[in-house]
């Protein structure tokens, strides 16, 4: 174990660069416009949901941890994070409704 | 890397302090919880009563209370649930005799973070004392409920009690949620990591399932009620409107609009946001809430019918399946509280098939308890009474829950006494019975001693008559449109006809109460005055029968057990007894 | 304190973990777990209330946008010295654990005062919990903005304060106390900064307690627990850079 990490060191520059540059990424499209609000938000969110597996993934270590962690808990707390879209529909429904 | 985790085995500690206060010792710290509940049950019983009478007898005059106005009954609502829920439900079974049974049932010395373990007790008691603070502030305790809903809660001085009281109440509940945490990380991480040789995930105690699950509910639903508070008091106290809409107005005195506002009693300028938005954040806590208080109560009863029936748990893979199968469906069900508050008919519309599906493998536990007392050979004994009680009361709550989780349905009746005979029955009845058949079964490990056997008996046939008379006409009078957290039906010309029927329920509650107290007296005498107790007077199989009484500081007298056998292994053909211990040496036959 | 951690007398006595690895490094990532609920039901309360209102103002220009990257930019560089530290800390090489804890605080200081100016700067510019000066039928932008970077501000100063107690012990302390005593009396009263900092005290008196009741040499194990906080703090900042910043960008 402590051999890989030796020689994986490298391999964590390249997951800072990486990064680095998924950021500029999303600062360019968002700041030039490119796309509209509704696809912004979905490339933005899909640029950082990669952007948190490189965290997740390398920095925290989450891949050299044994299966039945990794998914466990990765699973249950996406779950959960997903579940929370239904309170999306009630916040339509006010703009639709117009109440406010 | 190892894969040992490392155990801090600590010495037994010297002076009362250390013993007793600020213990370590995860069977001190059970019985610190145990008892925080016990006067937290207390209050909130009488509460309780208050309330009852009250309904009754609106104009009575309470020795040292006086009369209880309209407004006030509002605030024993409010305080009652709160207290009930939060420091009697969630408290007892799962922090109470999860924190004492859990590492001895698994195996462990102790729990895997004992000052964690140590911190997240006096995080709750700090969260109780704050909770009882609210009653004496200026304006007094809140009026809001104990789910809080917005914007009642979420603007200041809405209404009576809702000035420094409600910020005391959401203060406390922030901390009972960080000392939730803290606790079911805890209990996660010791099932994980401290089960004793041979103790597999399929040989635990369904106990032992049943906090576990618990406690994984806990680490996930807590979490978000503590962000829903922490908005909450931004609105109350910093102005936001996360959930306050414009254009309130609040009898009279005060009105909140989009554009100006208001006179004397609040500075901000609240609009755009959404009560909805706290009912969603509140119940996605507050339905894993729900099992979090009922769970525990499963694991007794199911290790308890199996043991006083003297035969293996029916279907045990079933009962542990069947506890995950609730706890993931508790997560995606939250929306049936909130069917009458004009969310989104399609969600309902999933809420509703989601909440049917949580029958299934309620049932599924409900027929193997029955099939586990099917042609066994029953001892009658105080634990088992209230085993079978809570199995009783289990079904009868539950039995209105499909009628509740149908949107047309659930809308003429989710505001009435239906859905509080409903929840009362099911979350708050019998998950005190199991709290019960804990005490009464895990008495003689926790003290050396036993609790008599004839005042139990008395108490569990007052207690199970008394509760049904109490819970169970509610139905009646919500079919009938009794509308609930309302304080005067004396005064209502079409609900006068049904006080007799709560004049009948509140002569039930006093009973029931004052039979209460003969548990107490049990408690304390049998701590001091009952028949010793011997090692194992069940002959129950577990672990925690395999070690002392009360057992040692580090649980097994400095080893730790070798486990061969499953849970619930009575009555096995052929064995020399009619029990298998789990430490039995693996000779004597079976998986 | 007469406690003794001791490593199981052989892992014959217990089953293995079935996570595969030591208790302290499950509890912090079953903390993460809630921890990522708690912020995740903050990030969906701002999207609920910005779906709701769909005036929501778009006030960020060039030079907000440019903080907020170089914010990022220490957060992301911060994650990569801490697994640096890790390394060293694997490798017991303890000088060089406690440098690369140190720049990562460091950074993470940069993106504190980073934050706390630009929070500074809203403020004059009028933006409060219950207005902004772009949109006043949206009051929710203001408490929404406050709240959210806020809570994650206060992870990062806990993060740093952590990290502090991990790499210098008892030699953290007075640092610490320092740090508080120049910020109070630096930070003009009227900062909300001002109040704001005794935070740091709040923390010297929590670190004193815990580092003279448990006084340990913190090994390896200790630095990487320390770390996956550290780079939870820097994956929520992933989310909220984009939803509160990037979708805010000017119109």
């Amino acid at each position: 174990m402590h051999t890989i990490q030796e020689e994986g060191k490298a391999q964590y520059f390249w997951v800072w660069g990486g990064l680095l540059l998924l950021t500029a990424i999303e600062v360019v499209l968002a700041y030039e416009q490119v796309f509209p609000p509704i696809h912004m938000l979905e490339i933005l969110m899909i640029l950082s949901v990669i952007k948190s597996a490189l965290i997740i993934g390398w920095f925290m270590h989450l891949k050299h941890e044994i299966v039945a962690m990794k998914w466990t808990m990765m699973i249950s707390v996406i779950i959960c994070l997903c579940l929370m879209c239904v309170f999306f529909a009630d916040a339509f429904r006010i703009t639709h409704l117009g109440v406010r | 890397m190892a894969t040992t985790a490392p155990v801090h085995v600590h010495a037994a500690p010297q002076g009362f302090i250390r013993r007793y206060v600020f213990s370590l010792d995860h069977k001190v710290i059970g019985i610190q919880y145990y008892f925080l509940a016990l006067a937290a049950v207390f209050v909130g019983m009488f509460l309780s009563l208050l309330m009852r009478i009250h309904l009754v007898w609106p104009t009575a005059q309470i020795p040292l209370f006086g009369e209880i106005k309209p407004e006030t009954y509002l605030t024993l609502l409010t305080m009652h649930g709160t207290i009930m829920v939060f420091f009697v439900l969630t408290t007892a079974p799962q922090s109470g005799f999860g924190n004492y049974f859990l590492p001895i049932q698994i195996g462990a010395p102790d729990m895997a973070f004992p000052v964690l373990n140590m911190l997240s007790f006096w995080t709750t008691f700090v969260a109780f004392v704050v909770m009882i603070a609210a009653f004496f502030v200026a304006g007094g305790a809140p009026l809001h409920g104990w789910t809080g809903y917005a914007p009642l809660s979420a603007v200041p001085n809405s209404g009576p009690g809702e000035a420094l009281g409600a910020d005391l109440w959401i203060v406390s509940i922030a901390i009972f949620c960080i000392a939730s945490l803290m606790g079911a990380l805890n209990f996660i991480t010791t099932v994980l990591d401290l089960r004793a040789k041979g103790m597999t995930m399929m040989r635990m105690p369904l106990t032992v399932w049943a906090w576990f699950i618990t406690a994984i509910l806990g680490l996930l639903a807590f979490g978000v009620l503590l962000s829903a508070g922490i908005l909450l008091l931004m609105d109350r106290n910093l102005g936001t409107s996360f959930f306050v809409p414009g254009g309130l107005n609040f009898t009279g005195q005060l009105t909140v609009t989009p554009g100006g506002l208001s006179p004397s009693t609040t500075n901000f300028t609240h609009h755009g946001g959404s009560p909805l938005l706290w009912q969603h954040l509140f119940w996605f806590f507050g339905h894993p809430e729900v099992y979090i208080a009922i769970l525990p109560g499963m694991g007794v009863a199911s290790q308890l019918l199996s043991t006083f029936s003297r035969k293996p748990i029916f279907g045990y893979k079933a009962m542990v399946y069947a506890i995950m199968a609730i706890g993931i469906l508790g997560f995606v069900v939250w929306g049936h509280h909130m069917f009458m508050s004009g969310m989104s008919p399609y969600s309902a519309f999933a809420f509703s098939i989601m909440t049917m599906c949580i029958g299934v493998p309620s049932a599924i536990k409900t027929f193997n308890w029955l099939g586990t007392l099917w042609h066994g050979r029953i001892r009658l004994q105080t634990p088992m009474l209230f085993a079978i009680g809570f199995v009783s009361l289990f079904v009868s709550g539950g039995l209105s829950g499909p009628f509740l989780a149908q949107p047309v349905l659930d809308i003429p009746l989710h505001d009435t006494y239906f859905v509080v005979g409903h929840f009362h029955l099911i979350m708050g009845v019998a998950a005190i019975f199991g709290i019960f058949a804990g005490t009464y079964y895990w008495f003689p490990k926790m003290f050396g001693r036993m609790m008599n056997e004839r005042l139990g008996q008395i108490h569990f046939l007052i207690t199970l008559l008394g509760t049904y008379a109490i819970f169970m006409p509610m139905h009646y009078l919500g079919l009938a449109g009794q509308t609930r957290r309302y304080s005067q039906f004396t005064e209502v010309a079409y609900q006068t006809k049904l006080v007799p029927l709560q004049t009948f329920m509140t002569y039930a509650a006093l009973i029931t109460i004052a039979a209460q107290f003969l548990f107490l007296i049990n408690l304390f005498w049998s701590m001091r005055k009952g028949a010793k107790a011997s090692d194992n007077p069940w002959e129950s199989t577990t672990l925690e029968w395999s070690t002392a009484t009360p057992p040692p500081h580090d649980n097994f007298g400095g080893q730790t057990p070798v486990v061969s056998h499953g849970p619930y292994e009575y009555s096995v053909p052929g064995a020399p007894r009619d029990f298998i211990m789990q430490t039995d040496p693996a000779t004597t036959a079976t998986h | 304190m007469s406690e003794v951690a001791i490593h199981h007398p052989g892992s014959e006595a217990f089953e293995p973990s079935l996570f595969g690895t030591y208790s302290k490094k499950i509890g912090m990532w079953l903390f993460l777990l809630s921890d990522t609920l708690t912020f995740g039901a903050l990030l969906f309360a701002y999207s609920y209330g910005r779906i709701s209102n769909p005036d929501w103002p778009t006030p960020f220009h060039k030079e907000s946008i440019a903080n907020a990257t170089l914010m990022t930019g220490c957060l992301l560089s911060s994650s990569l010295t801490m697994v640096l530290a890790v390394l060293a800390a694997k490798r017991r090489d303890r000088s060089w654990t406690r440098n690369w804890l140190l720049v990562t605080m460091l950074f993470g200081t940069a993106f504190i005062l980073l934050h706390g100016m630009e929070w500074s700067k809203l403020i004059e510019e009028g933006m409060t919990p219950f207005k902004n000066p772009w949109a006043a039928s949206v009051p929710q932008f203001g408490g929404t903005f406050y709240t959210l970077t806020g809570m994650h501000m206060l992870h990062v100063t806990i993060g740093v304060i952590y990290l502090g107690v991990v790499a210098l012990r008892k030699k953290f302390l007075p640092i610490l106390f320092l740090l508080w005593l120049l910020g109070w009396l630096a930070i003009p009263a009227s900062s909300v900064f001002h109040v704001g900092i005794h935070v740091l005290l709040l923390a010297l008196i929590v670190a004193a307690i815990v580092l003279f009741l448990k006084p340990k040499d913190y090994d390896a194990h200790d630095v990487e627990v320390s770390g996956l906080y550290w780079h939870f703090v820097d994956l929520v900042w992933m989310f909220i850079f984009p939803l509160v910043y990037l979708m805010s960008t000017r119109i």
